[in-house]
């Protein structure tokens, strides 16, 4: 299921895929296709799609499951903030959430401008966020005379 | 599952060289363990594994490697590695396993640095 809406410059896309680790890539190509969309280049757009894997690898393990993930990918500007939650009756088998010598983490934190992690009456979900590397910075002297 | 992906063992000099192309997920990292550890406990103490070919790399598949490399250590060999990619080298810097594998950019030189 994808659904996708637009409202005053943001774009909030919605994907819901079974936990299976050949559909994985799904949210990896929506990632790819809604950063190209939005202007990433090359080099963020490999990296978010990495990032992304992580993400949901983080929540779910690498273990097919019964239980769904639910990704919401919001552009604005020139940032993508993905949010990777799972579904089910259950906690997942082999969530990594916390797990601080993680890989992902390590990846995570290397690619993306921010990333954190919660965890809900058993419920995990991790999100991300990424600008753009060409976007302009605040700078902390703006607007200073 | 990437319909790119493949495994391929050849050998040079009675090395093994295990060539992977494609994208190394979740979904394609069980497979090449499972090459790598019927390679390992074949008696085959050094492999070299070749990701000239390979698009996509992560975290599970870099597992997959890590655990291959301490096998291969244990057995008193070696898992050098070939990268070609930028991108697929950044992973391993990233994650700060360049200083783990003995990296290379060509099949011959991991060939010859393990003779």
């Amino acid at each position: 299921m994808r659904r996708m809406k637009s409202v005053a410059g943001t774009t909030s896309v919605d994907l819901s895929i079974p936990v299976r680790a050949d559909l994985v890539v799904l949210a990896r190509l929506a990632a790819a296709t809604l950063a190209s969309r939005v202007g990433f280049g090359v080099e963020d757009i490999e990296d978010l799609r990495l990032a992304v894997e992580e993400l949901c690898l983080s929540v779910v393990g690498s273990g097919d499951d019964d239980g769904r993930l639910h990704l919401n990918y919001e552009c604005e500007g020139d940032a993508i903030t993905v949010t990777c939650r799972y579904e089910a009756d259950r906690a997942p088998s082999g969530s990594r959430l916390g797990a601080s010598d993680d890989l992902s983490l390590r990846i995570l934190d290397a690619l993306v401008d921010d990333h954190g992690h919660e965890l809900r009456d058993h419920r995990p979900s991790a999100w991300l966020s990424k600008r753009r590397s060409d976007a302009p910075r605040l700078r902390r002297d703006a607007g200073a005379s | 599952m990437d319909q790119n992906f493949s495994i391929e063992t050849t050998e040079i000099d009675g090395i093994p060289v295990v060539t992977v192309s494609g994208e190394i997920d979740v979904a394609t990292a069980p497979p090449l363990r499972d090459r790598l550890q019927s390679l390992s406990s074949s008696g085959k103490p050094t492999l070299v594994v070749d990701l000239l070919g390979v698009t996509f790399l992560d975290s599970t598949a870099l597992g997959v490697l890590v655990g291959a490399l301490k096998r291969c250590r244990e057995s008193g060999g070696d898992l050098p590695l070939v990268i070609g990619e930028p991108r697929i080298l950044k992973v391993f810097e990233i994650t700060g396993l360049t200083g783990v594998f003995p990296i290379f950019d060509s099949v011959g030189e991991a060939a010859r640095s393990v003779k």
